[in-house]
């Protein structure tokens, strides 16, 4: 049994090690965000002050007052939870429409709103430009919860496809047995017993919206901005103002990260479109 | 049957809107393509709005097939999606396998491995190009001007001084520069994604037999060839979707290549297409419609390999 007592003494001793400096060389460029967002400028790129420098939130409070953050968190929140409502609207009757009276066309329907996705979207970024300025909603919020609807409707139908076939359709027939109508077999039935994945598809969506950069910053200026668009601005050239712009990233992505943190388990299914148990 | 005509009406909606969203701008996009239309040209003003009489016919496909940055943006995009889902898939099976047994504080390397994937694209351009990655100011650059340094003090040294006065001095590497941008993006990208290609195989390796697993080890199965035999085929189908999603998604990556070198030397579809578009919109939209073309070659050929299995 050699193989077996060699597996055993890497399991207690060097898989620890091994995964423990894994992980952690995976977080250190955030970890480094986040300390470099407490130096100021000047000694974030000072090699002596790498580990041991006087910690100030000067970036912060730099980010507030000159930056004008809470504007592009308040349109980031806004635009993203609209969104993210707005697809789940649009979905759910969809998906429960493919999931429990499937016609011959679903499967194809399916693949096609896939494929949706991998158009690029620099190919149809000016026309969106020229109609989005035509009818006056260039940098709206409407605007922009209507584009991160369209481009998370695909993913949205297809995970939440995935649960609702896992419900058992006597469940749903049932319901009808007892005279409810369409509205009130998603209403009262579905939506409570598919939740978990209701939330999960949720949470993805809202992700995406958050962090995309695409769309959100070349279809808005000032009044929708979100705060992909204050990153872009603030990208300073050739490595200048680390402080500052670690600040700004830290603010941008740590509601996200933690969120994210919360809800890894229901993240990983859902991202799998349930394809992988 | 009656009554199965509203259930089946519901997804109209998203039909519908999603034909909207793609014909619409892609109509336009076809359209541009075929016409003169220039942003700013004194001479020639009426090509400056688009017009049925500006018509060029294949005019703008010849120009773009022309132009030398084309044939470079399509190798280039192939080029970093490729080295993306390579790194991500072997990182990933190896992290996997690495930490899907139980270990002190497995709880806590999952959430710090996952932490990536939450990042903002742009955010993650910025912070890597910049703080780690910059030949002077970042990380890389501190850390080979220090190993410099301490080769210099070893070269003082009495006796070993001219050993080391052999070895040459470390140059730091430029990541925005013409051969290395691609790299740069490579890197960045890889740091994302990995985390999902990891979580994605240790769902999978849960659902492994294990009763498999020990009678191999009964037979005399080394952990290599039970690796090999058992957990890889195994392992089949989640590759599949961690190919496709990822290829949905990097096919259309920019943020991190205007970022490192706003596309010096390292262009892919997308961004040509955006350069394009600061003037020539014509051309723009011609690449457009290449770039279409390209996504959905990858797009019938990974669907016909993953799709159908999602399906079951």
């Amino acid at each position: 049994m050699p193989i077996v007592a060699q597996t055993s003494k890497f399991s207690t001793f060097g898989r620890p090690v091994l995964a423990w400096g894994v992980g952690l060389l995976f977080f250190f460029p955030i970890f480094w965000m986040v300390l470099t967002s407490f130096k100021t400028d000047a000694d974030a790129v000072k090699p002596e002050n790498l580990v041991f420098f006087t910690p100030t939130l000067e970036n912060y409070f730099n980010m507030v007052e000159n930056y004008d953050y809470w504007r592009f968190a308040r349109n980031s929140i806004i635009t993203a939870v609209s969104a993210t409502i707005f697809t789940l609207f649009v979905s759910i009757p969809a998906a429960y429409s493919m999931a429990f009276n499937p016609s011959r066309a679903t499967k194809d329907i399916l693949m096609w709103m896939l494929s949706t996705k991998m158009l690029p979207a620099a190919a149809v970024l000016y026309p969106m430009i020229f109609l989005a300025k035509g009818i006056g909603l260039y940098d709206t919020h409407i605007l922009i919860i209507t584009v991160l609807s369209l481009i998370n409707l695909p993913i949205a139908i297809w995970m939440l496809f995935t649960y609702f076939k896992e419900i058992p359709r006597d469940i749903i027939e049932a319901g009808k047995m007892d005279g409810v109508n369409t509205w009130g077999e998603i209403k009262e039935i579905l939506i409570p017993l598919a939740w978990g994945g209701i939330a999960s598809t949720a949470l993805l969506v809202f992700i995406f919206c958050w962090n995309e950069a695409y769309w959100t910053v070349r279809l808005t200026t000032i009044d929708a901005a979100t705060l992909s668009k204050l990153i872009e601005g603030n990208r300073a050239p050739e490595g200048l103002f680390f402080g500052r712009l670690s600040a700004v990233s830290t603010a941008a992505v740590g509601p996200i990260v933690v969120l994210g943190w919360f809800c890894q388990k229901q993240l990983v299914q859902g991202l799998t479109f349930g394809a992988v148990k | 049957m009656s009554d199965r005509k509203l259930p089946r009406l519901l997804q109209t909606p998203a039909v519908l809107l999603l034909l909207i969203w793609m014909l619409i701008p892609l109509g336009m996009t076809l359209y541009f393509s075929f016409i003169r239309y220039v942003l700013n040209n004194l001479r020639r003003p009426e090509w400056t709005s688009p017009s049925l009489s500006n018509w060029r016919g294949f005019g703008n496909y010849e120009f773009v097939l022309k132009s030398k940055d084309f044939v470079l943006a399509i190798q280039n995009s192939l080029f970093i999606v490729c080295s993306i889902l390579f790194l991500t898939v072997i990182l990933g099976i190896l992290i996997a396998v690495l930490i899907n047994k139980a270990f002190p504080g497995q709880g806590i390397v999952r959430v710090l491995l996952i932490s990536p994937f939450f990042v903002m694209p742009a955010v993650n351009a910025v912070l890597w190009i910049n703080m780690i990655l910059d030949p002077v100011l970042g990380l890389q650059g501190i850390a080979v001007a220090g190993v410099n340094d301490m080769l210099d003090s070893l070269r003082q040294m009495p006796v070993l001084g001219s050993f080391f006065s052999l070895w040459p001095e470390f140059e730091p590497i430029s990541f925005r520069a013409t051969q290395t941008s691609a790299i740069a993006v490579i890197m960045m990208v890889t740091w994302q994604w990995t985390p999902f290609a990891v979580l994605i195989f240790m769902t999978s390796l849960q659902s492994e037999d294990q009763q498999q697993k020990e009678a191999a080890v009964l037979d005399g199965a080394g952990t290599w060839s039970q690796f090999r035999f058992l957990t890889l085929p195994h392992l089949g189908r989640p590759i599949a979707i961690v190919v496709m999603i990822q290829a949905i998604f990097h096919l259309s990556l920019y943020a991190e290549i205007e970022i490192v070198s706003r596309g010096n030397g390292n262009k892919n579809l997308p961004y040509l297409i955006g350069e394009f578009a600061n003037n020539n919109i014509g051309a723009a939209s011609a690449t457009g419609i290449f770039a279409v073309i390209l996504a959905n070659i990858v797009a019938i050929f990974l669907l016909r390999m993953v799709g159908k299995t999602l399906m079951e």
